[in-house]
């Protein structure tokens, strides 16, 4: 991945939901290529484990808020109410649908994204309108795609 | 009245029990096998174990005839998940939720669900005059 400023884009205010393997990487690359990134976890020690794996380091200029990403109040508390884009990658499906929800609906961000392992629940809320990554679907279908590459060589 | 209840805590059998006192008809959602054994035996076979989130399960529960679904878990996403499933997916009338952050009334509302109900307000204004400190 190349890291530096962003020339020919200007930063963008995100906000990610879920300090996991995926939420911390989604920040600390952003951060890293100029973006102004807040990280949301309800549990507080999610920010200190993302940095002993080395991926939140001290060079993360980003803001950690601890509360629940499903509360308004917390989502204000990190600045949604001024954000470019949203990110809701907990661990629940569900918590991440309606922190999606309530960024796109309630608080009019324009770009939002929710991951939903379900990929029913995906397929449902995709045809509702919210962005959708469905991991299960999608990492199946390339571990397949892997699978048979090297089958026909 | 067909009404489906989602959650089978405390409040969701307290309201199954009583809406079949009323005469209506009742079938209560219970995810944890445990608990749907327990209210199987409270209440016999209106207990339905799965997921309320689900669009499969919920096909199962003859959720298109349904007058009216509440949903009552302690979690206020998968009450909002249940009602918009079977607002977008099923169609029913009326969908009527439980939320624990009093905030999440409005928010409910705009995500459309027709009711929400915060017991945390009722019991805020039961404390009325407001507290002055």
């Amino acid at each position: 991945m190349v890291y530096g400023p962003p020339y020919n884009q200007p930063a963008l205010k995100l906000v990610i939901v879920g300090c996991g393997r995926v939420g911390s990487q989604i920040a600390a690359d952003m951060d890293r290529s100029g973006h102004e990134v807040v990280i949301v976890d309800r549990d507080p020690n999610a920010f200190s484990r993302a940095s002993t794996r080395g991926v939140l380091t001290r060079e993360f200029k980003g803001d950690q808020v601890v509360g629940n990403g499903t509360d308004a109040d917390v989502l204000r508390r990190a600045g949604i109410e001024h954000a470019d884009g949203f990110v809701a990658v907990t661990e629940g499906d569900n918590r991440n649908i309606m922190a999606s929800q309530i960024a796109k609906h309630v608080f009019k961000v324009p770009h939002v994204v929710a991951r939903i392992y379900d990929p029913e629940r995906a397929e449902a809320y995709e045809k509702l309108g919210l962005h959708t990554i469905c991991p299960t679907i999608e990492g199946a279908l390339h571990i397949q795609k892997v699978l048979l590459e090297r089958e026909s060589k | 009245m067909y009404v489906i209840v989602v959650g089978g805590g405390t409040v969701g059998y307290y309201m199954s029990r009583d809406l079949v006192e009323r005469g209506h008809e009742v079938t209560l959602i219970e995810r944890d096998a445990k608990r749907a054994d327990w209210l199987e035996t409270q209440l016999g076979s209106i207990v339905m174990r799965g997921d309320g989130c689900e669009v499969r399960f919920l096909a199962q529960t003859g959720i298109e005839r349904a007058d009216a679904i509440v949903a009552v878990t302690a979690d206020d996403e998968d009450n909002l998940i249940a009602l918009q499933m079977a607002k977008k997916h099923f169609r029913v009338k009326k969908t009527v939720a439980r939320v624990n952050n009093p905030s999440n009334v409005e928010i409910f509302k705009t995500l459309g669900v027709d009711e929400a109900v915060s017991a945390t307000d009722v019991l805020l204004a039961a404390l009325e005059p407001p507290i002055t400190t």
